[in-house]
């Protein structure tokens, strides 16, 4: 399986999906144009990687999101749940949340997204 | 340069307390370029980060929604007209509190529509309105609409007192919408 890696900009974070390490970064703002174009492709990509994932293999995802916006946020808990399901099934799944220590709301946001998901979560300051 | 007109629009957005003003047709790119400049201001001036991450927050939201708006009527005719009536002002008042109020033209036929959802939106606690945001965002997407329909809760969640909006008929085709939210 192919890795997914498309570079940051001003509006779109950076996506580092590693199949080989099994590690799944997100890092940056997120307030794309038209978000769900921008994430349909990651999703399609998470899907194909969740139905060929081994039960054994221990999958990290990353999220470092300063910003993101409320269709952004939609997409975002499409992939969560994809994963929590996965993670529900039997795979071995993790999310590390990295937010700003300063900023309330961030911590906020990172809690609302994780509060009603199965899969271990860490939200940790950056 | 008695009347110079140009200095005096300056003098009156300092005395109204306004950061930053844009008025005309948004763009991704000028969204992008605004909200930017106007986190940078506030950090400047050391506000608290959640502060500038709210303003920040429902300047894009705001913006956004009004953009989504116009694209919703590209293929109505009135596009070019509505597109070009949006503006969007940041400022602060003398105690601090710092506000995001934006405008556009909407067709009459909508403002029914807008009025019901911003009317439920101030009957709402930020308890019901997190319970709202929550249910939202795990609806199904409608590929058909563009907006999760979550932008307007989520500059209400983030407005410190509840949104400030009026509605105001221009003609038989058009209205005037504002709405202000503060942080």
């Amino acid at each position: 399986m192919h890795k997914l890696i498309i570079e940051g900009s001003k509006s779109t974070p950076e996506i580092n999906f590693d199949p080989d390490n099994n590690i799944l970064s997100i890092k940056g703002q997120s307030y794309p144009e038209n978000a769900f174009k921008f994430y349909e492709p990651i999703l399609d990509w998470v899907d194909d990687y969740l139905k060929k994932l081994e039960n054994e293999a221990k999958v990290q995802i990353d999220f470092t999101l300063p910003y993101i916006n409320t269709s952004s946020s939609k997409c975002i808990m499409m992939l969560l749940e994809k994963c929590d399901d996965a993670f529900l099934d039997g795979k071995v799944i993790s999310l590390t949340w990295y937010y700003d220590e300063d900023n309330e709301s961030e911590l906020e946001c990172a809690e609302e997204f994780t509060e009603d998901l199965n899969l271990p979560i860490n939200i940790l300051p950056r | 340069m008695k009347n110079n007109r140009l200095l005096n629009l300056h003098k009156k957005l300092r005395e109204e307390g306004i950061l930053i003003s844009f008025s005309g047709k948004f763009s991704q790119e000028i969204i992008e370029e605004l909200g930017e400049a106007v986190k940078k201001y506030l950090e400047a001036e050391e506000h608290p980060k959640t502060d500038i991450f709210n303003v920040f927050s429902i300047f894009i939201e705001q913006t956004q929604n009004i953009k989504n708006y116009c694209v919703s009527k590209k293929d109505t005719g009135f596009y070019e007209q509505i597109s070009n009536s949006c503006i969007v002002v940041i400022g602060k008042n003398e105690s601090g509190v710092k506000y995001i109020f934006s405008g556009n033209m909407v067709q009459n036929e909508d403002t029914d529509r807008l009025e019901k959802v911003i009317n439920e939106l101030h009957g709402l606690d930020k308890q019901q309105l997190k319970k709202l945001y929550k249910q939202k965002l795990k609806q199904e997407i409608n590929p058909e609409r563009k907006s999760a329909g979550l932008g307007l809760v989520e500059i209400a969640r983030k407005s410190t007192s509840p949104l400030e909006f009026s509605i105001e008929e221009m003609d038989e085709l058009f209205s005037f919408f504002t709405l202000k939210a503060t942080v």
